[in-house]
């Protein structure tokens, strides 16, 4: 019985293997579902793939889509980093004061969120309003109901996703290891930009990825804030599932999502160990 | 907790069984039996419920007790059947889905006559049956094979009387002349009557509207683009105009009244060449309460006291002729089909939005976006 493939496999995966084979089930069938539709409906084939090359207004939705994640992934991504900076080296009362802060914002709906920035930025709102009345400006300024509401609700609503992973790698950073550059000659910036910056790589990757990953599925706030005129592909799917019955599409899109976050890990896997981003094993 | 959500929906399939007849009532007992449920409570619990209610899938909101008012009432003290809400809104992906899952849990759908005619021939609805519905009790053009309009909607537009109070626009014409009436527009979103409303403002007559002129009326949408917003819900247009996003907006008619009152007057509603659309009712195919149950219901639907029920908690003018001339003073400016504005709207054709809503509605948003 010695070496038989049960007893080296282990108990332990024994044990959850029925819940595994659960959730691989309930996780991958959905999937599987949606891959058959966009290769079989309306009928069977690869149409569905043949209008990314052949309609414009596909390509147009995912250039927009890709368009504002990018852009809003660089201002996250460079406010958080600034947001973590300063949480790290201010003193352990301010940082839990920062650290609520951003937590309650973090918490707050996206909805209200939404809704916050038309009242606020919006034709008749709040600093539009006050320009007008103290006559700076003759005609209010245009901040929503196009795409530069959308980034700006948008990169609002992604800051805490890009502090929290930032914040984690740089409270790891060992000081002395700052001290000894400045001690060996370095000035300020070049301490900065040839130790420090390169040290928090892992979390300047991590919180690009999730935040580029968490903004290409955005739905509510380019609804509401791009006033019809931002058509994002999440917006798109749901309209083609529950508007004009195309299913095919719908799947295809969807699909193409998925493959795309796929290769996106993949390519990064290639560059650093994913493990590292993730907050497992250090680098 | 699970167990008993297993159990409760086991007794209440066994009870629709029983009830078509479908399970004797010996094995019904004992599965009420096995499941530890008396038979007391059963009858008087969600079982018999099931197969013993009409279950509405409408829009929330106070449509919930509108529809409660003007046709459960009637509908419960005629039959004894309760009337419920599913209020998660029937868009047609979802009845389709519902329908494909074999999972049928509604009887009948507040939606729009173009959905009939996109998922009847599919086979995801029920037909109307015409022997309990009267095809007499609504507009002759808006009774379909799968679905009858009960009440009627419409696309209008308000305007800001501040920025045009002089010289009011009167027209779709006026709306999309931003030269003339300069300022922001709002439009729905999702193609449906914004098309319509470009196409007159073009010069088309309401007699030559359908098939619609895509290609024109996309021209006519774009040349205003830069001046539009689009709104995807009732509240969301209503909101544009309140808090002064636009100076004029297409609404839904019924919302005219409320946006009158919360802006002092400051925007009135026109209706001239307001769009008329069929809602209609149509029933999911193999809906739970069965087909004869809930044909009664709809026919209930279209009787004068609920029609003006209706009229009066949600603003939804009646389908009904019948009903017409007792559109009560008050409500004659803002119902479509009362003598002051009957003559002058333009009716929407369900089957051209049912055959090409879906390529409509993608070319609007490529349009727009």
């Amino acid at each position: 019985m010695n070496g038989s493939p049960l007893r080296r496999i282990g108990t332990g995966w024994l044990l959850v293997l029925p819940f595994l084979a659960l959730v691989v089930a309930l996780f991958l069938g959905p999937i599987v579902n949606i891959l058959w539709l966009s290769v079989t409906d309306p009928e069977p084939g690869l149409g569905n793939y043949a209008a990314l090359v052949t309609s414009d207004n596909l390509v147009g939705i995912l250039w927009t889509t890709i368009r504002i994640c990018v852009i809003t992934t660089a201002f996250s991504v460079i406010f958080g980093y600034s947001i973590a900076y300063a949480m790290v080296h201010v003193a352990q009362g301010s940082r839990n004061q920062m650290l609520s802060l951003l937590l309650v914002s973090f918490w707050i709906s996206v909805l209200v969120r939404t809704f916050s920035w038309l009242m606020l930025l919006g034709r008749k709102g709040l600093v539009n309003e006050t320009l007008v009345n103290i006559g700076i400006i003759a005609e209010p300024i245009e901040f929503m109901r196009n795409e530069l509401g959308v980034l700006i609700g948008m990169v609002h609503y992604m800051i805490p996703y890009a502090v929290l992973p930032l914040l984690a790698v740089m409270q790891n950073i060992d000081g002395r290891v700052l001290s000894a550059s400045r001690s060996l000659g370095a000035t300020g910036q070049q301490t900065f930009w040839r130790v420090y910056l390169p040290l928090t790589r892992p979390g300047l990757v991590a919180a690009s990825l999730l935040v580029f990953i968490l903004s290409l599925g955005f739905y509510v706030t380019p609804a509401i804030l791009g006033g019809g005129k931002v058509l994002m592909v999440a917006e798109y799917i749901s309209v083609q599932i529950l508007v004009t019955l195309r299913w095919g599409t719908a799947a295809m899109l969807a699909a193409l999502m998925l493959f795309g976050v796929l290769a996106l890990l993949f390519l990064m896997s290639r560059f650093m160990k994913l493990s590292t981003i993730f907050g497992g094993a250090k680098a | 907790m699970h167990d008993k959500q297993f159990m409760r929906e086991t007794v209440a399939e066994g009870a629709k069984a029983f009830k078509e007849g479908r399970m004797d009532r010996r094995s019904f007992l004992v599965l009420c039996g096995m499941a530890g449920i008396a038979t007391q409570s059963v009858i008087a619990g969600d079982a018999e419920a099931a197969a013993n209610e009409i279950v509405m899938w409408n829009w929330g909101g106070q449509s919930e007790e509108c529809h409660g008012a003007a046709i459960g009432d009637p509908f419960t003290a005629e039959t004894g059947m309760p009337l419920k809400f599913d209020t998660s809104g029937p868009l047609q992906g979802k009845i389709k889905e519902m329908v494909d899952s074999g999972n049928v849990t509604a009887d009948v759908c507040d939606a729009d006559l173009f959905d009939a005619v996109a998922l009847g021939p599919s086979g995801h609805l029920e037909p109307i049956d015409y022997d309990i519905v009267s095809k007499d009790r609504t507009l002759p053009q808006y009774a379909l094979e799968h679905g009858v309009s009960i009440i009627l909607y419409g696309y209008a537009f308000v305007y800001d009387t501040e920025a045009y109070g002089d010289n009011p626009p009167k027209s779709w014409a006026d709306f999309f002349d931003t030269a003339k009436f300069p300022g922001k527009r709002s439009l729905y979103k999702w193609a449906n009557g914004a098309l319509e409303g470009a196409l007159l403002a073009d010069g088309v007559s309401k007699d030559a509207l359908y098939p619609l002129d895509m290609d024109r009326a996309l021209a006519k949408i774009k040349s205003i683009k830069d001046d539009s917003l689009y709104w995807g819900s009732g509240s969301e247009a209503h909101s544009m105009v309140v808090n002064g996003e636009v100076s004029m907006g297409m609404v839904w008619q019924n919302r005219g009244r409320n946006i009158e009152n919360d802006t002092d007057g400051r925007y009135k509603l026109v209706m001239n060449e307001a769009l008329a659309m069929p809602g209609a009712y149509i029933v999911p195919k193999g809906n739970p309460a069965g087909r004869e149950a809930v044909m009664k219901f709809i026919a209930t639907a279209q009787g004068v006291p609920s029609q003006l029920t209706l009229l009066d908690c949600l603003g939804m003018t009646p389908s009904n002729p019948e009903a017409f001339a007792q559109i009560p003073e008050d409500q004659q400016p803002y119902a479509i089909t009362s003598a002051m504005n009957i003559d002058n709207i333009v009716y929407n054709d369900p089957t051209w939005w049912g055959e090409n809503g879906g390529d409509a509605v993608n070319a609007f948003l490529d349009a727009i976006s």
